[in-house]
C-alpha cells in the first residue's frame, strides 16, 4: 500500500515523513520523527501520557491520525526546554518532586502546559481538571497538582 | 494493519464510500475509530473523512439548535449560548478527550461511554444522516434502537430545541473516579414548566440498557404534576422500569437498578 | 441523614525484605582517574529514588561529594548480584552493600592518599568537599582527583571496594517452631477518615493522619513523596482497583484504564503525616525503608472507618459502593457507630 506523504512543523522545525495509512501520530513522533517523549501507554485514550499540543490544543498523539496533523504545529514534551534550561513547568515538577518512575510526566507536562498557556493563575480544582485524563500510579496526585500551582506562581509557592 | 484513508470535501462523497463499503468507518475525533485500529480492529479496511465545514458548524442562535457531527466537546464548552450543555460535555473525557471527541460520534460510543447522547435524547433530539441514497432525518430514540446498523450511514448534525429555561434541563454522571470517570450511570431530564405543571417530561439514562434509553414510566409519573415531593418520589420509584442494564467493570446491573432511583431523586430536587 | 462519617484506625509491624537465602545484595564501587566514583548495582530504581539514596550513602562513606559519585543501576549483565527490587529492601540491603563497598575503596583510596602525602593513613581525613589532608593539618592535602590520578598511573593500584549484604541465618526452634524472619522492622499507624452515603455506597475519603517510624530517613523528601504517593495507592486498593471486578467468575474485566478504577485527582483527600525516625542498629545509617509500608495501613484502616460509619463489615477488597450498599440493606440500613 502506498504510504503518504506528510508535513508538519515539529516543536517549531518543519518535518516530511511518510505514513502508513492508519498511523497514528504516536507512531510517526517516535518512529519516524524520533522523537521519543511522548509515550505509549495504552492506544485507548486512558492513560494520557501520549499527549502534545496540535496547535496549541492538548490531544492525544495515539488517537489522532497522522495525516491529520498536515500543515499544522505539533509540540512534544521535547520543545519545552528552551536550550540547556528547563521550563518553570519542569523545574517546578523536580522541585515539588512531581515525578517517581516518570512515565506519566510527559503527558502532565504537556496538560499543565495547554492549562497555563490559556490560564497562567489556575486554580487547584482547575489543575485537577486540567490533569484528569492523565493516569499517574506513583506520586498520588498531590506532589503534581502541587507542581503546576507552583509553577503558575513563578515559582514562589514552595508545595 | 496499514488501512485507506479516503478524504472527502463533500459529505454526499463521503457517505456514498461509507455505504459502498462494509469494512469502511468514519473518522471523527478517533476517540473510537483510532482506538479501535490501535486495538486490531481488522473488520476496518477503510477510513473515511470529511473536510466539509458544515460538519463542524454551531447553530445555537435561535430556539432551535443545530450541532455538526464534528463538533467537539471543547467547543461547545466555549460556546455561551449553550451553557445549559457544559455539565454534559465537562463530564466527557478529560480535556485531550474533549478535545477531540465529537457529537456525532458519541451517538456510537459504547457503554460506559456516550454521556453526551444521554443529554440529546433528553432534548428529544434529531439526527440528520446521510446515506448512498439520500438524506434524511431520523429521532434520535429510533436512530438508537438500530444504532448497529447505522454504521453504514454518515452521521452530519443532531438538533433540538433549546430548553425554555436553564433549570428545566437536569443532567448527572455518577462516576467512581473524579473528576474524570466512566459512567456507572448517566440521568439527564427535561421538564418544561407551563404554569406549575411540567409539560412534556423528558428523561434520560446511560448505562442502563445497552444504548441510552428514554425513562417513560418516570417520565409519565412527572407529566402534568408539579415538581414536588410526592411527584419526585413517584418519578424515583418509576426509574428502573423497562431498563436492562448490565454487568460491567464499573458496576453490576443490581447496583444499577438500585441506585437509579435515588440519584433521580436527588437529581430532580436539586441535592447534591 | 444520607451521608454519615466514620473513622478507622491500622498499625503495622513491617519486616524489612525477607529471610530466603539470607536476602543478599550485592554492589561494586570504583574510582574513574577522574576523581569520579561510579557505584555499580543490579538493583532496580523504580523510581522510588533507590539511586538518590545509594549516591548519598557512597559519597558519605566515601567522605566525598555526592556529585562526584555517579549510581549505574538495573544492568544483570554487568552488575553485581542483586535479589531485586521487593519487601521495602532497597535501601536496607543495597545500601548497606553499597556501604561496605564503599568502605573498602575507602581504605584503599586513603591508603593512596597517605603514600602520596607521605604519612600514615590511619592519619588522615576527607573534607566531604573532594580533598583529603593530615587530621589537624588541612594545608597538607591532596584532591581525591590527584589520589585517583596517582593511584592509576603512579601506584598501579585500584581504588574500588566490593560490598555485599546478608541477612545471618536464623535457625528455627526445633520445639516451637520460633525463628526470626526478618532483622529489621518499621512500624506505622494510619487513621482515616470517610463518609459513607447509606442510600449509594459510596464512600469518600475525607482524610488520614499517619505516623511512620521507618529508621532514619536518608532523603527526606523522598521519603515523603513516598508515604504520599504509597497512601494513595493503598486507597486505591481498599475502595477501587481490581482486574477481576466478580472474583472468582473472571468476566467483566477491565478492558482499558477508564474501566480499571483508580483514584482521579479529585479523589484524593488531606493526609498529614509524621516521620518518626529510630535508627536502626543494622541499617545503612540507620535506614529502615519506608516502601510498602505506606500502603498497608490504609487498607484496614478504611475498612474500619466503614465500619464505624454505619456499622458494616466489609472484609473483601476492593470495598466498593455495591458491596457497603449490599450490606447495609442486609442488615436493614445503616448503624452508626459510637464516633471515635
Amino acid at each position: 500500500m502506498a504510504k503518504t506523504p506528510l508535513q508538519f512543523r515539529h516543536n517549531g522545525r518543519d518535518v516530511a515523513i511518510f505514513v502508513d495509512g492508519g498511523t497514528n501520530l504516536l507512531v510517526a513522533l517516535r518512529e519516524l520523527i524520533g522523537d521519543m517523549t511522548p509515550k505509549f501507554g495504552c492506544g485507548q485514550g486512558g492513560c494520557g501520557t501520549c499527549s502534545v499540543l496540535i496547535d496549541g490544543e492538548l490531544h492525544l498523539s495515539c488517537l489522532t491520525l497522522a495525516e491529520t496533523v498536515a500543515g499544522r504545529s505539533v509540540e512534544t514534551l521535547d520543545g519545552l526546554k528552551e536550550g540547556p534550561n528547563l521550563h518553570p513547568l519542569q523545574r517546578a515538577f523536580a522541585d515539588n518532586f512531581a515525578a517517581q518512575c516518570g512515565y506519566c510526566t510527559p503527558g502532565m507536562l504537556m496538560a499543565a502546559k495547554a492549562l497555563l498557556d490559556r490560564n497562567p493563575q489556575p486554580s487547584r480544582a482547575e489543575v485537577v481538571e486540567a490533569i484528569s485524563g492523565n493516569i499517574c500510579r506513583c506520586t498520588g496526585y498531590e506532589p503534581i497538582i502541587n507542581a503546576v500551582l507552583a509553577a503558575a506562581s513563578g515559582g514562589r509557592a514552595r508545595a | 494493519m496499514p488501512v485507506t484513508v479516503k478524504t472527502f470535501t463533500s459529505t454526499h462523497d463521503a457517505a456514498a464510500a461509507l455505504s459502498s463499503d462494509r469494512s469502511a468507518r468514519y473518522l471523527g475525533g478517533g476517540t473510537l475509530v483510532m482506538r479501535a485500529l490501535n486495538e486490531g480492529d481488522i473488520s476496518i479496511s477503510t477510513v473515511v473523512r470529511a473536510s466539509d465545514h458544515a460538519m463542524t458548524r454551531i447553530d445555537a442562535t435561535g430556539s432551535r439548535i443545530t450541532l455538526g457531527a464534528g463538533v467537539t466537546f471543547a467547543r461547545i464548552l466555549v460556546e455561551r449560548d449553550l451553557a445549559f450543555l457544559h455539565a454534559p460535555a465537562r463530564s466527557i473525557g478529560g480535556p485531550a478527550v474533549r478535545n477531540m471527541g465529537t457529537v456525532g460520534g458519541n451517538l456510537f460510543a459504547p457503554v460506559p461511554y456516550g454521556d453526551f447522547t444521554v443529554a440529546m435524547l433528553a432534548l428529544d433530539a434529531t439526527v440528520s444522516v446521510q446515506g448512498g441514497l439520500g438524506g434524511r432525518e431520523i429521532a434520535l430514540d429510533e436512530f438508537l434502537q438500530s444504532r448497529d446498523r447505522q454504521t453504514g450511514v454518515l452521521v452530519l448534525a443532531i438538533s433540538f430545541a433549546k430548553p425554555g429555561s436553564a433549570e428545566a434541563f437536569r443532567y448527572r454522571k455518577i462516576a467512581r473516579i473524579k473528576p474524570k470517570g466512566g459512567a456507572v450511570i448517566t440521568l439527564a431530564a427535561h421538564l418544561p414548566v407551563n404554569g406549575s405543571r411540567i409539560v412534556g417530561a423528558r428523561v434520560a439514562l446511560g448505562s442502563m440498557a445497552p444504548t441510552p434509553i428514554r425513562a417513560r414510566a418516570a417520565e409519565r409519573a412527572l407529566e402534568g404534576r408539579s415538581l414536588d415531593a410526592s411527584t419526585i418520589s413517584a418519578a424515583a420509584a418509576a426509574a428502573v422500569e423497562g431498563t436492562s442494564p448490565g454487568d460491567n467493570a464499573l458496576a453490576s446491573a443490581w447496583y444499577r437498578r438500585e441506585i437509579v432511583g435515588v440519584h433521580l431523586k436527588r437529581l430532580l430536587s436539586g441535592q447534591e | 441523614m444520607t451521608r454519615h462519617r466514620g473513622r478507622g484506625i491500622a498499625s503495622v509491624n513491617y519486616p524489612i525484605g525477607m529471610n530466603l537465602g539470607g536476602d543478599p545484595s550485592q554492589a561494586l564501587v570504583h574510582s574513574n582517574p577522574s576523581g569520579k566514583f561510579t557505584v555499580a548495582l543490579s538493583s532496580i530504581d523504580l523510581g522510588q529514588g533507590m539511586k538518590s539514596v545509594t549516591r548519598q550513602i557512597c559519597a558519605e562513606t566515601l567522605g566525598v561529594p555526592v556529585e562526584d559519585v555517579y549510581v549505574d543501576t538495573a544492568d544483570s549483565d554487568t552488575g553485581p548480584h542483586c535479589m531485586g527490587s521487593f519487601a521495602s529492601r532497597g535501601t536496607h540491603r543495597v545500601g548497606n552493600a553499597v556501604m561496605a563497598a564503599a568502605r573498602e575503596a575507602r581504605g584503599v583510596m586513603m591508603e593512596a592518599a597517605a603514600e602520596e602525602l607521605e604519612v600514615n593513613a590511619a592519619d588522615l581525613e576527607t573534607d566531604g568537599r573532594g580533598n583529603i589532608h593530615v587530621k589537624g593539618a588541612p594545608h597538607r592535602s591532596i584532591s581525591t582527583k590527584d589520589v585517583a590520578i596517582a593511584a592509576q598511573f603512579k601506584q598501579g593500584k585500584t581504588i574500588s571496594g566490593r560490598g555485599i549484604f546478608l541477612v545471618p541465618l536464623s535457625d528455627v526452634d526445633p520445639e516451637t517452631g520460633e525463628m526470626s524472619p526478618a532483622t529489621c522492622y518499621a512500624h506505622a499507624c494510619l487513621v482515616a477518615e470517610v463518609e459513607v452515603d447509606d442510600e449509594t455506597g459510596e464512600v469518600d475519603m475525607v482524610r488520614m493522619d499517619s505516623a511512620y517510624e521507618l529508621g532514619r530517613a536518608l532523603n527526606p523528601r523522598l521519603v515523603e513523596q513516598q508515604l504520599v504517593g504509597g497512601a494513595w495507592m493503598g486507597v486505591s486498593h481498599a475502595l477501587y482497583e481490581t482486574p477481576e471486578p466478580y472474583y472468582p467468575e473472571p468476566v467483566h474485566g477491565p478492558r482499558d484504564f477508564v474501566e480499571y478504577l483508580m483514584p482521579g485527582p479529585g479523589d484524593i483527600c488531606p493526609h498529614d503525616i509524621a516521620v518518626l525516625e529510630r535508627p536502626a542498629p543494622d541499617g545503612p545509617f540507620g535506614a529502615k525503608g519506608p516502601g510498602e509500608m505506606c500502603a498497608n495501613p490504609v487498607l484496614p484502616a478504611v475498612a474500619n472507618a466503614i465500619f464505624n460509619a454505619v456499622g458494616v463489615r466489609i472484609d473483601d477488597l476492593p470495598i466498593t459502593p455495591e458491596k457497603v450498599l449490599r450490606a447495609i440493606k442486609a442488615q436493614g440500613g445503616a448503624r452508626p457507630q459510637p464516633r471515635r
